[in-house]
């Protein structure tokens, strides 16, 4: 995945869909324990496989996962508003260091849950 | 038809249409996982409901929600089948709780109501494990656990943070039965399961038979058309600092 290409999808406004990119950002959670970070991310209509985690930078990480079919605002009855999606999108700044290499992923119910050990 | 509660802030409840006497409330507000939104909207749709009235307050966004082309109050009652259903399409603002604790209460006295149900989520953190959510009930008064038909397990101990918490205190001192059922379900990602979980008891305790297996086989559009609104729920959440839940009471018996 190019990060780079990815790196202007943030949505404007604080929206949550980007129709220019087509990525929908995915509503997420982050719990910092005393050994990991713990992040869930809900991404409905996404197969697993499809899921992509990279580390762009020390204290960000990124979600990227593709949908399972094309995703319309009609199909979600706003018939007013045009733009189709076809994929997920996450950009999460880490409270704390962490160390993205170790990092264990489950995907179950369209929840990803990613734990990654805290660096020392 | 209007009635301006004195002393509840302004809130006002319109009716449009009639809620018969002696109904069972249900309260679908937008809360953990949007369980009680989720569900009440689904009774609405399953069994017909008819619109009857909004409630309104200056409290709320200044606001209204388009449906079928009809402009419509965001935060409506229902009514049919001898229940009336109250859901918001908008998230209730902390300063709204009391004076909406208070004046839903102090309606359901004027129209004899004979349960008020709440509906509401439970956080649970490995969410994702459970195959079949739990559901627990908050009652008014030790007297209503029959009423449970062992549907769910009665929570004796723990903090319920927002606007259910303060109407199942309101229902108990006006001795108004009220029963609040919190089912599992994920913090802030809209559940349909845990909603769908909550209807079964819902069945079970009033005796009715709405299909939940529509809402689950929509699951994955329902959380998507819910994410916007479960984001500003949460935002809201955090305001009323609602981990609070997570705490234990520090009394003991």
């Amino acid at each position: 995945m190019s990060t780079e290409s990815r790196a202007n999808t943030a949505p404007p406004h604080g929206s949550g869909w980007n129709a220019a990119a087509s990525c929908i950002q995915p509503l997420y959670n982050l719990f910092v324990a005393a050994e990991e970070v713990v992040l869930t991310v809900d991404l409905p209509y996404v197969n697993q496989k499809s899921v992509k985690l990279e580390s762009p930078t020390n204290d960000s990480f990124e979600v990227y996962a593709e949908t399972t079919k094309r995703i319309t605002f009609h199909d979600l009855g706003a018939k007013h508003r045009h733009g189709e999606f076809t994929c997920y999108h996450a950009m999460i700044r880490m409270p704390v260091p962490v160390d993205e290499k170790h990092a264990t992923r489950k995907f179950k119910r369209g929840l990803l849950e990613v734990h990654l050990p805290r660096t020392k | 038809m209007s009635a301006n509660l004195s002393g509840n802030d302004g809130l006002r409840i319109i009716e449009t249409g009639s809620v018969p006497k002696g109904a069972v409330v249900i309260n679908g507000l937008p809360d953990v996982g949007l369980v009680g939104l989720l569900a009440a909207s689904h009774i609405i749709s399953s069994l017909k409901l008819r619109e009857v009235g909004a409630i309104e307050s200056d409290l709320l966004p200044p606001m209204i929600v388009l449906h079928g082309g009809e402009p419509k109050a965001p935060f409506r009652i229902f009514s049919g089948d001898g229940l009336a259903v109250v859901i918001s399409e908008t998230v209730i603002p902390g300063s709204l709780i009391r004076p909406l604790a208070n004046g839903l209460v102090d309606w359901a006295h004027g129209k004899n109501v004979r349960l008020m149900l709440s509906l509401g989520g439970m956080a649970v953190a490995n969410r994702q494990d459970i195959d079949v959510p739990k559901v627990f009930a908050a009652l008014s008064a030790k007297e209503l656990e029959p009423q449970l038909h062992g549907a769910a397990e009665i929570l004796e101990e723990g903090y319920i943070v927002g606007v259910y918490g303060l109407l199942l205190r309101r229902c108990a001192e006006t001795a108004l039965p009220a029963i609040t059922l919190l089912t599992q379900s994920h913090y802030n990602y809209p559940d349909p399961e845990a909603a769908g979980a909550a209807l079964t008891a819902v069945n079970r305790i009033l005796d009715l038979k709405v299909d939940v297996s529509e809402l689950l086989k929509r699951g994955e559009e329902i959380r998507l058309r819910s994410k916007d609104m479960m984001h500003r729920t949460h935002e809201e959440m955090n305001k009323m600092d609602k981990s609070h839940e997570y705490d234990l009471p520090p009394l003991y018996g």
